[in-house]
């Protein structure tokens, strides 16, 4: 009986890491750094962990997920409350609608596919958030934040990637 | 067999068009979100405020290890510059000491003169520090989240500042965390005036590090190296706090720098002049 209970309990565990995981990193990534350049041009975070998870384990991390996660993310930061709910929900139907160009593929394609989506994400952002604002917001601050964004993927998919193998057991096994 | 067929199909069917829907009720639900925010009534000013209060303390708790990691970097790096540090503050120590016995002086002249003239003196000025616990800057806003609250009587309105000068002001106040929108923000317009010939203006953030100074009057003289400081028009902020000094002028496009350094903002220093302001007007309003 214990031991039933206990493997529910691991198994809703390691339903939940993928979520977790990411509002872990999330919340990291708003710590202050000594880095002045990091400061300016904070990478999309959020942005990694959908495409990361929708694209890996899609089974683990749902739309309720992604809406959390968005959520999250706009309680932390001033920009407009459920800018960053729909940036992640686009980033959710556009990777569920493209997950067999970059499923299963080398690591270069799934990084090129990120680099495509999170451009079309963070400039749909740009455009939402320009339009609450009524002005155009500085396109230079988003394009360094986007090249941030892609370059830290290569890292934060390494520790997702050892998140899912070390810490995720399938059910089968 | 063919009806539970017929019957599994159906469902999944129903399983699709659910999610389907559920997608684009959240996208509705997101643009709702920001429909309602745009109003900045006191509800979602409150809502807010409370959810700040719910997420930051996970963030306070990350904060710990990831500055003891940075202190020990520090620590080494610090080491370097005491002994040069020591001897420029005992040099500057000097200085300031003849200084002080100059304000003393000057003091109780000024005193004088008031009582003389009948001067009704500014509010007394209280402070009060606050940890910075979350930094965001991007695109989207620059803000910080610090470590105070209802708790230590801060409230919306009130002027966020460095040793060096005006960082912000805060937006939110929650029960113990409060958000501060940073004068580089989108949202920060504060009354400023050019330090040198009192030319008002209104210093306007717009998402990159160097906001621009504003509604400047055609005949303005100014020029690349003026201190800009707070006017104190409109009862927010003060006069006379530095802000930062232009850097650029082109047409009707005037860059400042601001002083106070909004990369590395480990402590910030609230100051409340009882100014009431036309924020806490607004909030009144609002709540009528």
């Amino acid at each position: 009986m214990d031991e039933n209970l206990n493997e529910h309990i691991t198994s809703y565990f390691q339903r939940l890491l993928p979520l977790l995981s990411s509002l872990f990193l999330l919340l990291i990534s708003y710590i202050p750094l000594d880095f002045s350049l990091f400061n300016n041009i904070r990478p999309a975070v959020v942005l990694i962990c959908v495409y990361f998870w929708m694209l890996h384990r899609p089974d683990l991390f749902n739309l309720f997920s992604v809406f959390i996660l968005g959520m999250f993310d706009d309680i932390i930061s001033s920009a407009p409350m459920g800018s960053s709910i729909f940036v992640v929900l686009l980033m959710y139907w556009l990777i569920n609608n493209l997950q067999r160009y970059f499923n299963s593929k080398p690591f270069a394609i799934t990084w090129y596919g990120f680099a495509i989506l999170s451009l079309i994400t963070m400039l749909s952002r740009w455009l939402v958030v320009s339009i609450y604002y009524s002005r155009f917001l500085p396109l230079d601050v988003l394009f360094f934040s986007y090249l941030a964004t892609v370059a830290v993927y290569p890292v934060i998919s390494l520790i997702f990637a050892f998140v899912q193998n070390s810490l995720i057991q399938d059910d089968e096994v | 067999m063919k009806r539970r067929r017929s019957l599994f199909i159906h469902l999944s069917h129903i399983r699709i068009l659910v999610q389907k829907f559920a997608l684009v009720l959240l996208f509705l639900l997101a643009f709702v979100l920001m429909m309602v925010n745009k109003t900045d009534t006191v509800i979602i000013e409150k809502t807010s405020s409370l959810a700040t209060d719910i997420v930051s303390p996970m963030i306070d708790v990350l904060v710990i290890p990831a500055k003891a990691i940075a202190s020990v970097y520090d620590y080494f790096k610090d080491l370097r510059q005491i002994h040069q540090d020591n001897l420029r503050l005992r040099d500057e120590n000097k200085k300031l000491m003849n200084l002080y016995d100059r304000a003393r002086a000057l003091e109780i002249e000024n005193k004088m003169l008031a009582q003389l003239l009948n001067f009704v003196t500014p509010p007394e000025v209280n402070y009060s520090t606050a940890r910075v616990i979350a930094e965001e800057g991007d695109a989207f806003s620059h803000s910080i989240i610090a470590y105070t609250g209802d708790a230590s009587n801060v409230r919306k309105g009130q002027v966020a500042v460095t040793d060096k000068g005006v960082i912000g002001r805060i937006d939110r106040v929650g029960k113990m965390y409060s958000k501060i929108i940073l004068i580089t923000d989108i949202n920060s317009k504060i009354p400023v005036m050019v330090e040198r010939t009192r030319v008002r203006g209104i210093l306007s953030g717009d998402n990159t590090p160097t906001p621009k100074m504003v509604f400047i009057p055609l005949e303005a003289e100014l020029t690349i190296g003026d201190r800009i400081v707070t006017s104190g028009v409109a009862g927010v902020f003060p006069a006379g706090l530095p802000v930062g000094k232009i850097i650029s002028i082109e047409k009707n496009n005037v860059q400042i720098k601001p002083f106070g350094n909004l990369e590395r903002l480990e402590y910030v220093k609230l100051v409340d002049y009882g100014l009431e302001g036309v924020i806490e007007d607004d909030l009144q309003e609002a709540q009528k």
